[in-house]
C-alpha cells in the first residue's frame, strides 16, 4: 500500500507543486494550511510521515503542531521533516531538535530549507518512511 | 558664598575694634601682637574655609546627582537602541523569509514543469506558470516597497510637498477602483463633498495611500458586499473615510493592522491577499510623514471603515504641518 504523506503549508503553490512531486514518487499525499487543519486531517487518518512548514502567521504555527503531535502517544511514532524558508541561522529564534523543557525545542526528525530539489525531496522522505 | 568670600578677605573694621581696646601702629594696622585682631582675623578665615567647604560639598553633591541622571538616562538610550537594533534585525528577517518564500515557490513550479512532473498535462503547466507569474509579482511589490520605505526613512520630514486639488488627486483612484469593484461585483458608492480642502503633500504618496485603502476594502469583501467611499471636508482637516461590509478583522489583530507583514488570519486562509506588499504599514509610514491620523475600527465578519484625515493647507498657515488630534 501507498505510504500517506501529510503536507502542513500555508504557501498554496509550494503545496501544490510538492504534491505533484510526491505523487510522481508513488505516495499518497494530503494536506492541511494551517495547524488547526493539520490536527483535523490527522485525526482523520494516519499519515507515515508529515511535512510541515514553520508558518510563522498563522494560528497554530509548525512548532505547535510538532509540539502537538509528538505530545500525543497516537501521533508520536510519525516522522516529521520540516521544510521551511526560514533560515536557522538567521532566525532570532534558533530550533533545536533536542527535547527539553524550553519552547524552541523543534520536535522534528528532519529538517529542509526551500527551496528543496525535487530529489532531495524524494530521498529525504524515503529515509524518514518505515518501509 | 560671594558675601562670605569678601568678608574673608577685607580687614575688620578698625573702628569696632579699637573699642575693644585693641592696639594699631602708626598707619593705623594691626600691630602682629594684637591677639584680638588675630583672633579676629582667624575667625575670618575659619568661616571663609568652612563656606567654601560647604560650597565644593553642595557642588560635588550636584556632580553626583548630575552624573547619576547622565547614567539612567545613557541606559535608557542603549535600551532604545538595543530595541530598534533588535527590530531592524527581526525586519530583515522577515523579509528575507517575504523574499524567500514565493521565491521557492515559484522555483518548485519551475521544477515541476522544466522536469516533466506534469508529462502532457498542458493546462496544468499553464495554471502553475500563470501562478508563478503572480508570485514574481508578489516579490517585485514587496521589493518597491521596501523601497519607497528607505526612502521614507532617509526623507524624514524633508518630503517634497505641494498643495494638492484632492479631486485631482482622487478622480484617478475613483475611476480604478469603480472598475475593480465591477469586477469583482460589489457594490461601490463615493460621496464628494461640496467642497474639498487643499492639502500639502506628495502627490505620488497621498494617492498610494487613498487607492491602498478602497483597494482592500474592495478585496475583503464578498460578491455582493459593498464599499462606501466619503471624501469631504471635516472642519479644519480632509476626511477620507471607507466603509465596507467585507471579512471584518478579529478584534485581537486590530492593534496590529498597521505593523509590517501582518496579514489578517482571514486574509490568509482565503489567500486572496496576493501582491500586496507592504500594504497598511507603508500607508501608516506615509500618513504620518504628511501629519494626518489613520485609524481603523472593524466588527468581524461584518466589515470594516478605514478614517484618514489630514490638515487642511491654508496659504501662510501651519496647515498640513501640525498634528491632529481628533484621532477616532
Amino acid at each position: 500500500m501507498a505510504k500517506r504523506i501529510l503536507i502542513v503549508d500555508d504557501d498554496p503553490e509550494f503545496v501544490e507543486t510538492t504534491k505533484i512531486i510526491l505523487e510522481s514518487g508513488g505516495y499518497e499525499t494530503r494536506t492541511a494550511a494551517n495547524g488547526t487543519e493539520a490536527m483535523k486531517r490527522l485525526e482523520e487518518e494516519k499519515p507515515d510521515i508529515i511535512l510541515l512548514d514553520v508558518m510563522m502567521k498563522t494560528i497554530g504555527d509548525g512548532v505547535w503542531v510538532g509540539q502537538k503531535v509528538k505530545g500525543d502517544q497516537r501521533f508520536s511514532d510519525i516522522p516529521i521533516l520540516m521544510i521551511t524558508a526560514v533560515n536557522q541561522e538567521s532566525a532570532n529564534r534558533s530550533f533545536h531538535l533536542d527535547p527539553g523543557a524550553d519552547g524552541d525545542y523543534l520536535p522534528v526528525d528532519g529538517f529542509l530549507e526551500k527551496p528543496v530539489e525535487p530529489d532531495v525531496l524524494l530521498r529525504e522522505v524515503g529515509k524518514l518512511v518505515k518501509s | 558664598m560671594k558675601n562670605n568670600q569678601q568678608q574673608g578677605s577685607g580687614a575688620p573694621e578698625p573702628a569696632a575694634r579699637s573699642a575693644d581696646g585693641a592696639k594699631r601702629n602708626q598707619y593705623g594696622k594691626y600691630e602682629p601682637y594684637d591677639t584680638v585682631g588675630h583672633l579676629a582675623r582667624i575667625r575670618d578665615w575659619h568661616d571663609d574655609f568652612e563656606s567654601r567647604i560647604d560650597s565644593l560639598i553642595s557642588y560635588l553633591q550636584e556632580m553626583a546627582s548630575r552624573s547619576k541622571q547622565a547614567r539612567v538616562e545613557c541606559s535608557r538610550n542603549y535600551s532604545k537602541i538595543a530595541d530598534l537594533t533588535r527590530a531592524k534585525t527581526r525586519f530583515t528577517y522577515e523579509v528575507s523569509h517575504e523574499i524567500k518564500a514565493p521565491l521557492a515557490a515559484v522555483y518548485n513550479i519551475l521544477n515541476v514543469v522544466a522536469d516533466g512532473y506534469l508529462k502532457d498535462d498542458r493546462e496544468k503547466q499553464a495554471d502553475l506558470l500563470v501562478r508563478a507569474r503572480q508570485r514574481i509579482r508578489e516579490v517585485i511589490a514587496l521589493l518597491n516597497d521596501l523601497l519607497m520605505l528607505s526612502l521614507l526613512e532617509e526623507s524624514t520630514g524633508k518630503l517634497k510637498k505641494e498643495p494638492l486639488d484632492m479631486r485631482g488627486i482622487l478622480v484617478p483612484v475613483y475611476e480604478q477602483m469603480k472598475d475593480y469593484a465591477a469586477e469583482r461585483k460589489v457594490r461601490f458608492s463615493w460621496r464628494w463633498g461640496d467642497e474639498l480642502p487643499v492639502l500639502l503633500g506628495s502627490p505620488e504618496l497621498l494617492r498610494r495611500v487613498f487607492m491602498n485603502i478602497v483597494d482592500n476594502a474592495v478585496k475583503y469583501t464578498d460578491a455582493g458586499g459593498s464599499v462606501e467611499v466619503e471624501a469631504r471636508k471635516d472642519g479644519d482637516t480632509f476626511l477620507f473615510r471607507v466603509t465596507d461590509t467585507g471579512v471584518g478583522i478579529p478584534e485581537e489583530e486590530l492593534p496590529k493592522v498597521f505593523d509590517i507583514f501582518f496579514r489578517g488570519s482571514k486574509a490568509r486562509s482565503e489567500s486572496k491577499a496576493e501582491g500586496m506588499g507592504l500594504g497598511l504599514s507603508l500607508v501608516k509610514r506615509i500618513v504620518d510623514d504628511h501629519h494626518g491620523t489613520i485609524s481603523v475600527s472593524s466588527r468581524f465578519g461584518l466589515g470594516t471603515t478605514m478614517t484618514v484625515r489630514f490638515l487642511e493647507y491654508k496659504k501662510g498657515g501651519a496647515g498640513g504641518e501640525a498634528n491632529i488630534d481628533s484621532r477616532r
